[in-house]
């Protein structure tokens, strides 16, 4: 009988707490994707590349899972509450009924493994699959179709999730039902009434609206100009300010509400009544409202910042060369060149080409290059730390290296761009994509400004180039100029040539394979002959390294957070709502009808889920902003455009995952109207 | 003069046969416009379980309950919520006011539910307003009233949309003596001065002594009816008839409240 009881009330509780079982479930899922990050693709992949940051990174886990596993340790407590709240009643019943509290206990904690292990079953091939999904995607994004794929299950996650998940539910359990079991029979029968909080004077909250919102400006502000990243001060001034404005902000909120209850809309149907319901939630959970949102913005701060790095990196690794021979003179070429032909190499490349590059004939001048022009017509733009960090570069720029245009042009035209047209007496500058090009330099160029080259005049002309020009990350020019052979040949001091050669593969020669089969496979050939080379592999593994953790660590902490913030409003609207019963009650035999009373609840709903959600994501486009100020190089952050685009995809995900909470928290409290239509008998 | 609510043979059984209660046994009556008429009987004599009927909170079993031409218990959907919200007025034991609402916001309330534009009811709200004489707590919220107030509020609530009768369940149930006598002047007042129907179940024999019939009910029927003399029968010398008759109330002194 006993058993039979426990299996009912699971059932039963499942059924009518779906939020709560989902929150468990995603619990689950969240446990097991970050415990089997070791064994996604790409980390297997990076493993063999960059061993060392994998490691380092892989060695995070277990701090990492800790992290998630206190954040969802909430997340459960929460919705385990709201489960006890509503079975009050029910608990008081069974010690009036002489179950001994010892007993209860135990049925609670019974009915509770139960669910566990339910949600277990269940979660555990969920998170599976959906970790097998996510090592698909990522190798797909980040590897340009470059990784085979291999099955990640992992035992030791699917332990520790159980282990972890166990753990978290039952410390939420112990607390929570320690607390319920030792409450006197009365008062677990009789439910509990809301505490009404003291009241301020009106104009109080008006003030503090206000406050909040001057606060959460001035952290905007701050962001967006970027005093928030010159120094740790001012980072933490900008996050107090935000914390303080969103509490402060929703804090007063009351009044906006108030307000809006007596003005405005009053003929709709029950829209006063619909204000103060919002009014009396935000007044009694003003802070957990003003959290969530802050959550919500940290998920979305998040998933900018990781969008954002991993198109960052993304764009950069835009892969040309498959290799890079050399560096060395033009004898060391012809070697290099002899041996892959005598090794039957050259045939595996679809294109192989030399890169020259060269320091200026040396001249009586002090500085070879001049180039006030670019520096003054760059002094007249706006003030900016990018205007500023370029000039910066530019000074120091007086003799800088010289690159043969027939190489770059080749280099251009295996990338897919038109080649550069050069006229006598005409040079294009080079900058180094990650870390000086600006489109500043582009719109300088654009009035063909006048330098001194060795004493001779030359006009800088074309679009500012960035294309890499060997495979090795390593090897950077900051600025250089691009010069037709001739001249090259005339300004570039004979003994001084540095020559890469480079190539791309035949992939017609590895049918059916992988580009990264085709490199390991040329790699072992090139090991045997001892040529020194440079391979796309191990400049991508790098880059691809710092891109996956980035985005996934952020991604997958904005998952979580949003999850966390929509649960918590869901389950708190949903006890409010069981608390207010009355009221409904009152509402129906006032001649409200089940629509009615739906479409107002639906109302309330949009309203609650809506206000945080609207906060944060006002707050989010100013600091998604900030952070692409404040992380990403000027390359990236000059587009405002695509950064809004990013903002905008975001949001609408947001939005998504709103409508979705919206709709489940609906179809819950429709269910708990629907048992308050049904007449009871009053004696 | 029609009846504005006929009861005839309304029977609400519960439970299984051979262990069944008759909560109502086939009760008729009729109330008549601008009528007050109380209920009375002891603990789970059924008068609760008829205005639950009348107020279409339980669905009786047999029976019909006819207010105009329609039959109550027939009512369905939009015409059933127009029913409970504009023909009848519900005035509850306790007050059930809202209390998050402010005084004004309760009253208003049925006009917000049944999507009456409020400035039809405002004019209303401040004639009751005046003679309820609660026109000072029209800001404040349920917890800053006296009980008194509250179910003036309530009664202001029931009647704002002018509804056919007005079911008053143990209105002063929840009050102290000096609120209960106020409260049942008031409505006493609107039923002699703005011929407000009002239909009262109550056990309290001075609640009661304001109606001007009783219908007193046991085990689900009708066992007896008291009219008040008017105008020369005093409330006082009313009053000593329903001792009488409550002292009878299950044959013996036990039943006596």
């Amino acid at each position: 009988m006993f058993f039979k009881l426990v299996s009912r009330n699971s059932r039963r509780n499942r059924k009518e707490n779906g939020l709560f079982f989902a929150s468990l479930l995603v619990t689950i899922v969240a446990f097991y994707i970050i415990l089997a990050l070791p064994r996604q693709d790409v980390m297997l992949f990076l493993a063999k590349m960059e061993s060392n940051a994998v490691d380092r990174l892989l060695g995070m886990i277990p701090l990492f899972f800790g992290v998630t596993l206190f954040i969802l340790f909430f997340l459960v407590y929460f919705a385990q509450k709201y489960q006890m709240e509503r079975r009050r009643h029910e608990f008081g019943v069974y010690l009036m009924l002489g179950m001994p509290r010892r007993k209860l206990f135990g049925m609670l904690l019974l009915e509770d493994f139960g669910g566990s292990l339910l949600a277990l079953a269940i979660g555990v091939p969920v998170a599976v699959l959906l970790s097998e999904l996510i090592s698909l995607v990522t190798a797909r994004f980040v590897g340009l179709g470059i990784i085979g794929h291999s099955f990640s299950f992992s035992p030791g996650a699917v332990l520790w999730t159980a282990v972890g998940f166990l753990l978290i539910k039952l410390a939420a359990f112990l607390i929570l039902s320690g607390r319920v079991v030792r409450q006197e029979i009365g008062s677990l029968l009789v439910g509990m009434p809301e505490g009404m909080k003291k009241q301020l004077p009106g104009p109080v909250y008006g003030l503090a609206l206000a406050l909040g919102t001057v606060c959460l400006g001035s952290a905007y502000r701050m962001g967006i100009i970027g005093i928030s990243w010159y120094r740790v001060k001012g980072m933490g001034l900008t996050l107090l300010l935000g914390v303080l404005g969103t509490m402060l902000f929703f804090f007063g909120l009351r009044a906006g509400l108030g307000v809006l209850a007596r003005r405005g809309g009053k003929d709709r149907q029950l829209h006063v009544f619909n204000f103060r319901q919002l009014q009396e939630s935000v007044i009694q959970r003003s802070n957990t409202l003003a959290v969530s949102s802050l959550l919500m913005l940290a998920a979305l701060c998040f998933c900018g910042a990781g969008v954002g790095i991993a198109g960052f990196y993304q764009e950069n690794g835009r892969h040309v060369l498959d290799y890079t021979f050399g560096e060395g003179g033009r004898e060391d070429m012809d070697q290099i060149m002899e041996s892959l032909k005598e090794n039957n190499l050259d045939g595996y490349f679809s294109e192989l080409f030399e890169i020259r590059l060269g320091r200026i004939r040396s001249t009586e001048n002090d500085s070879p290059f001049q180039m006030e022009t670019v520096l003054s017509a760059l002094a007249e733009k706006k003030e900016t730390d990018d205007r500023n960090s370029l000039i910066g570069t530019l000074e120091y720029a007086t003799e800088p290296r010289l690159i043969a245009l027939s190489g770059y042009n080749h280099l251009l035209t295996v990338a897919g761009y038109p080649p550069l047209e050069l006229a006598e007496g005409e040079a294009a500058v080079y900058l180094d994509s990650e870390t000086v090009y600006s489109p500043l330099m582009d719109q300088v160029l654009e009035e063909r400004p006048e330098v001194m080259l060795a004493g001779r005049k030359l006009i800088l002309t074309g679009k500012a180039q960035t294309v890499n020009f060997v495979t090795d990350r390593a090897v950077r020019l900051s600025f250089a100029l691009i010069l037709p052979d001739d001249m090259f040949a005339e300004f570039a001091r004979e003994d001084s040539d540095t020559i890469y050669l480079n190539g791309v593969l035949n992939m017609e020669r590895f049918p059916g394979e992988s580009l990264m089969n085709a490199i390991a496979q040329i790699n072992e050939k090139l090991d045997k002959i001892e040529l020194n080379y440079e391979s796309f592999l191990q400049n991508m593994g790098r880059q691809i390294f710092y891109m996956v953790a980035a985005s996934y660590l952020t991604l997958y902490l904005a998952i979580v957070f949003l999850i966390i913030a929509n649960t918590v409003i869901g389950v708190q609207f949903l006890m409010g709502q069981r608390k207010s019963d009355r009221r409904y009650k009152t509402l129906i035999h006032l001649g409200a009808t089940q629509e009615v009373l739906c479409r107002s609840v639906g109302k309330q709903i949009s309203w609650y889920f809506g206000i945080p959600t609207f906060v944060a994501i006002v707050s989010s486009i100013f600091g998604v902003r900030a952070l692409f100020t404040g992380l990403l190089p000027a390359r990236v952050s000059g587009s405002v455009g695509g950064m809004m685009g990013v903002s905008a995809a975001m949001i609408l995900i947001l939005v998504v995952i709103e409508w979705i909470y919206i709709a489940a928290v609906r179809r819950s409290s429709r269910r708990y109207l629907l048992t308050l239509m049904v007449p009871e008998r009053e004696e | 003069m029609d009846p504005i609510l006929k009861i005839d043979s309304l029977k609400k059984y519960y439970g299984k046969p051979g262990s069944q209660t008759k909560a109502l046994d086939g009760i008729t009556f009729q109330v008549m416009p601008g009528e007050f008429l109380g209920i009375m009987g002891s603990s789970g004599s059924g008068k609760s379980t008829l205005l639950n009927c009348i107020a279409t909170v339980t669905r009786p079993d047999a029976g019909t309950m006819t207010m105009g031409h329609r039959q109550v218990q027939k009512l369905k959907g939009a015409s059933l919520a127009k029913y409970r919200g504009q023909e009848i007025g519900y005035l509850f034991q306790n007050f059930e006011l809202l209390d998050n609402l402010t005084g004004e916001e309760n009253i208003l309330l049925p006009l917000s539910i049944h999507n009456v534009p409020e400035a039809e009811g405002r004019k209303r709200l401040e004639q009751l307003a005046g003679y309820l004489e609660i026109t000072d707590v029209y800001d404040k919220f349920p917890a800053q009233m006296s009980g008194g107030q509250r179910q003036r509020v309530g009664a202001a609530r029931a009647l704002i949309l002018n509804p056919k009768i007005v079911l008053a369940d143990e209105p002063t149930g929840a009050l102290d003596s000096r609120s209960a006598k106020a409260l049942m002047e008031k409505l006493a007042g609107l039923n002699r001065e703005r011929q407000a129907t009002i239909l009262m179940v109550t056990h309290d024999s001075n609640a009661a002594s304001y109606c001007g019939r009783i219908l007193f009910i046991q085990d689900g029927r009708i066992f007896h009816e008291l009219r008040r003399n008017l105008p020369e029968e005093s409330r006082q010398a009313f009053y000593q008839r329903i001792l009488k008759v409550t002292a009878q109330l299950g044959g013996g002194s036990e039943n006596v409240l």
